[in-house]
């Protein structure tokens, strides 16, 4: 994945688009946690700026995948699409530079940093 | 999957400073996670609490979220040392908060049912008011661990 403030914007909308997934679900309702259609609709807009925010072609990517598959981006584990659990090709998996996606799914890959 | 098991000693901080709900919840995260992983996570978990606040009632709050810089479930509780405000749902201040962060994608959906336990088991500790009761994390643990098996027999 690309860095700095492109990378966080790409992750933060990802993290709100589970969130949006999330509050629909009846488990979560169940709970006890109510959103109102008013706040939801206040979460929309901003991943919709924070869309804009990002390359137009990476935008466009994201869009296409999460409209795909729901979850637009994989983690890479172990050597593998966390997305489609294939194993990635080596040379793949020491490219550094720009948004990387799985040849497999598409998914754009992501890879967690070692704590 | 039991809550206890979930928790850890080093992430239990029983002398929380209260402040400002979001220094609070960035001292809980940075038990979790530090630098750009931190800053995702609660940038997301403040946009969960621009939706309606987790402060559930009787002094209880709950932020949670799923982040991409997760890749299990992860845990962090802080009781403070004074109640703090929280916009909680019963507009009291807050003194107990479980932060819970969980993955993208979580095979068996732990991360719902992890979140229902732990509503189920803050509201029996404010109710019985056993939240000023533990002293150490080891003794939180095992209040929990007791609340929880308590919870099972009556199911
Ligand atoms: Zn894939």
């Amino acid at each position: 994945m690309s860095s700095g403030i492109v990378e966080m914007h790409l992750k933060l909308l990802f993290d709100l688009d589970n969130l949006l997934n999330d509050i629909d679900e009846p488990k979560y309702k169940k709970i006890g946690f109510k959103v109102e259609q008013e706040e939801k609709q206040s979460l929309l807009r901003t991943r919709k700026a924070l869309l804009k925010k990002l390359p137009r072609d990476m935008a466009d990517v994201y869009e296409r995948l999460k409209e795909r598959y729901q979850r637009a981006i994989a983690p890479v584990d172990n050597g593998f699409c966390f997305g489609c659990f294939q194993k990635l090709p080596t040379e793949l998996l020491t490219q550094t530079k720009g948004m990387i996606t799985c040849p497999n799914c598409g998914r754009i890959l992501y890879w967690r940093k070692k704590q | 999957m039991n809550l206890a098991s979930l928790l850890s000693k080093d992430r239990i901080i029983l002398s929380l400073k209260p402040g400002k709900k979001e220094k609070v919840i960035e001292d809980l995260v940075y038990a979790i996670k530090k630098g750009t992983d931190a800053e995702l996570i609660v940038s997301t978990l403040l946009k969960r609490e621009e939706l309606g606040s987790t402060g559930i009632g009787k002094g209880i709050a709950i932020p949670h979220c799923r982040s991409l810089a997760v890749d299990k479930l992860e845990i962090a509780v802080g009781r403070t040392t004074k109640p703090m405000k929280f916009n909680a749902i019963d507009k009291k201040p807050v003194s107990l908060i479980f932060l819970i962060i969980a993955p993208p994608q979580d095979p068996g959906n732990q991360y719902l049912i992890t979140l229902g336990k732990i509503v189920q088991i803050a509201k029996v500790m404010a109710k019985k008011k056993l939240i000023s009761k533990p002293n150490t994390p080891d003794e939180f643990i095992t209040l929990i661990n007791q609340v929880e098996k308590d919870l099972k027999k009556r199911n």
